[in-house]
């Protein structure tokens, strides 16, 4: 197995050259936890893609003579209070947290990195327009520009998106002006001035390798507090509503009756922690593959 | 150093200006008003209490009028809480959380940045996945599951601790100061893991070994520095929103500081008191980003507080 990889690492080597791109997923997949984090997820989106036709149960239907019970042969992973099969739910939950912690990081990854990055690397006044206004948003009161998004555009999930997304941005911008200040000032990036590259060519060659490090990390800090955002707003009635739920709304339902059916709140706090360790450790992963001061051994 | 300082003030003056006036017409176009109540009211006596809080004059006028008084340091009535001043309200909130907050940032600050240390220095070894699996789970755990866990065994089945309050039983800070700071702990955690590896990996790390210097010589006097950029980045804005309350934590343990006026105000409608938090977090906005990105600065040499290139 291992001259097999070898052999196909060499060919590759030998015969093409290796892309950056090339160099990086290919010390990925030595990494066996994030491979296997990676299959993971893969696996859970999957499931959460196809719940509507693999959930034994449907997420509404109730069984009210049998209220609330633990795990059984009928209900692997038991019952609510209402009778409600609770694999169904996570299935269908987890449909709305994935959904929201992905489309919520990814608007806020784009906005931040791109905020972060013109504001660090061009500096001057820019860049102190750029971060006031940061300042300015991280101000504003959070709970009223919700209930303000909610009258405007009605109730939806794509609301709650482009509001969490909205307001995450704000401390990415502010990590990747940073990271973006103190790469700008090293001496690789003079040279690469005096070399003649333009702005693009220093930005996308030699900045956005060197920062994605930390913006990686902080994906992975974004994706779950995102998730328990929506958590916080379906819980005080701003978020999705019942009967719909997530993997938040589980977790808080849970929390309540914890002490008379602890696997209300086990599995869904189960099911949201191997998330967050997959994507975890996948970030780790992916941020030592793509280091490109990392040597290729 | 005085020319940032100078500078960031008079940039802080129209930050401040901007938030006073967006939130002040944000909230007046949020549908429903103060005086909408449970039970029905005639309106003779929502058009009193409009002419009363000042809620009949032109938008514009309200606005000016409220402008003066804040110069003169008047916030206004409480429109929920009657014969309640904001200043009063948020005068006696402000201390309790700012204390719950000061022992939330060094718990964070502590355990953070050594279990980051720890994990950088030895990655993908069992001293990196032991504190980086804690660090996780304390990101998992939301602190609406942490707070109610953290009473149930050490309040109610060990009985060590008090279950709620807030300086009425020795140790019933403890809980609160705990719930509060492991998330942040966590987070820090990750950050300065990331950052470390990031500085680990330069040459004049490199330089520094060859050197001969000792491990803990290379990482405080070297490494740390520059691996503490991203926390220090991420501080600002954590340590503002800790200061301005936590609404989840003092719920759990019934602590009267300030988190709670935040979502209560913004379901009442209770303009003036909204006003009120919104006006202190963005003056905490200001200066902590303020002092966290002076302390990027005095990290990193490189940097220079002009920000000009």
């Amino acid at each position: 197995m291992a001259t097999d990889s070898l052999q196909q690492y060499q060919d590759v080597v030998f015969d093409q050259g290796r892309s950056p791109w090339q160099d990086a997923w290919y010390r990925l997949k030595q990494n066996k936890l994030a491979i296997i984090s990676l299959n993971f997820l893969a696996a859970l989106v999957v499931i959460c893609v196809l719940t509507p036709w693999l959930a034994p149960y449907g997420y509404e239907t109730q069984n009210l003579a049998l209220g609330a019970s633990g795990p059984s042969a009928a209900h692997w992973l038991g019952t609510d209070i209402h009778g409600r099969d609770l694999m169904t739910r996570l299935m269908y939950g987890g449909r709305i947290s994935l959904m929201v912690g992905f489309a919520a990081t990814a608007v806020s990854l784009v906005i931040g990195v791109l905020w972060g990055a013109i504001a660090g690397y061009v500096g001057g006044l820019t860049d102190t327009v750029l971060m006031r206004i940061v300042d300015i948003l991280y101000a504003l009161p959070f709970m009223i520009f919700i209930i303000l998004l909610m009258v405007v555009f009605g109730r939806s999930l794509l609301l709650l998106f482009l509001a969490i997304g909205l307001i995450e941005w704000l401390t990415m911008a502010r990590i990747v002006r940073t990271q973006v200040m103190n790469i700008r000032n090293q001496e690789f990036v003079s040279a690469a001035i005096v070399t003649g590259l333009s702005h693009w060519q220093i930005i996308s060659r030699h900045i956005i390798p060197n920062i994605i490090g930390p913006v990686i990390v902080y994906i992975t800090l974004t994706i779950p507090s995102v998730m328990l955002l929506e958590a916080f707003l379906s819980f005080l009635g701003l978020g999705i509503q019942p009967p719909q739920s997530s993997w938040g709304v589980l977790i808080s339902g849970g929390v309540e009756t914890m002490e008379e059916y602890p696997w209300l709140l086990l599995f869904p706090g189960l099911t949201l922690s191997a998330t967050l360790f997959a994507l975890n450790f996948l970030g780790d992963g992916l941020r030592d593959a793509l280091d490109p001061r990392a040597t290729s051994d | 150093m005085i020319r940032f300082f100078l500078s960031r003030l008079l940039q802080a003056m129209p930050v401040i200006f901007i938030v006073i006036t967006a939130t002040f017409f944000l909230i007046r176009s949020a549908p429903g008003g103060p005086f909408d109540a449970d039970k029905v009211v005639s309106q003779e006596v929502i058009e009193r209490l409009n002419e009363r809080y000042n809620l009949d004059a032109p938008i514009h006028q309200q606005y000016f009028d409220y402008l003066s008084h804040l110069i003169r340091g008047d916030f206004g009535p409480s429109f929920r809480y009657t014969n309640r001043s904001v200043t009063e309200m948020i005068g006696a909130g402000l201390p309790i959380t700012f204390e719950l907050a000061i022992y939330a940032i060094m718990i964070a600050l502590i355990i953070g940045i050594s279990a980051g240390m720890l994990a950088a220095v030895r990655p993908n070894t069992a001293q990196d996945y032991i504190p980086m699996s804690l660090a996780m789970t304390g990101i998992c755990m939301p602190s609406f599951l942490l707070g109610p866990l953290l009473v149930l065994v050490f309040g109610i089945w060990l009985q060590w601790l008090p279950v709620s309050g807030w300086g009425y039983s020795p140790g019933d800070k403890i809980l609160p100061a705990i719930t509060l700071g492991s998330t942040y702990a966590a987070y820090i955690a990750r950050l300065t893991r990331g950052g470390m590896l990031e500085v680990l990996n330069q040459d004049y790390i490199r330089t520094a070994k060859a050197k001969g210097l000792s491990t803990s010589k290379i990482i405080f006097k070297h490494a740390l520095r520059g691996g503490l950029a991203p926390v220090v980045a991420f501080l600002g804005p954590a340590i503002a929103g800790l200061l301005a309350g936590s609404f989840v934590v003092e719920t759990i343990f019934q602590i009267p500081g300030l988190g709670r006026f935040y979502v209560q105000a913004a379901f009442n409608r209770d303009y003036t008191m909204i006003m009120g938090t919104t006006i202190l977090l963005s003056c905490l906005i200001v200066f902590l980003n303020m002092l966290s990105d002076l302390l990027a600065v005095w990290l990193n040499p490189r940097l220079t507080l002009d920000a000009k290139h």
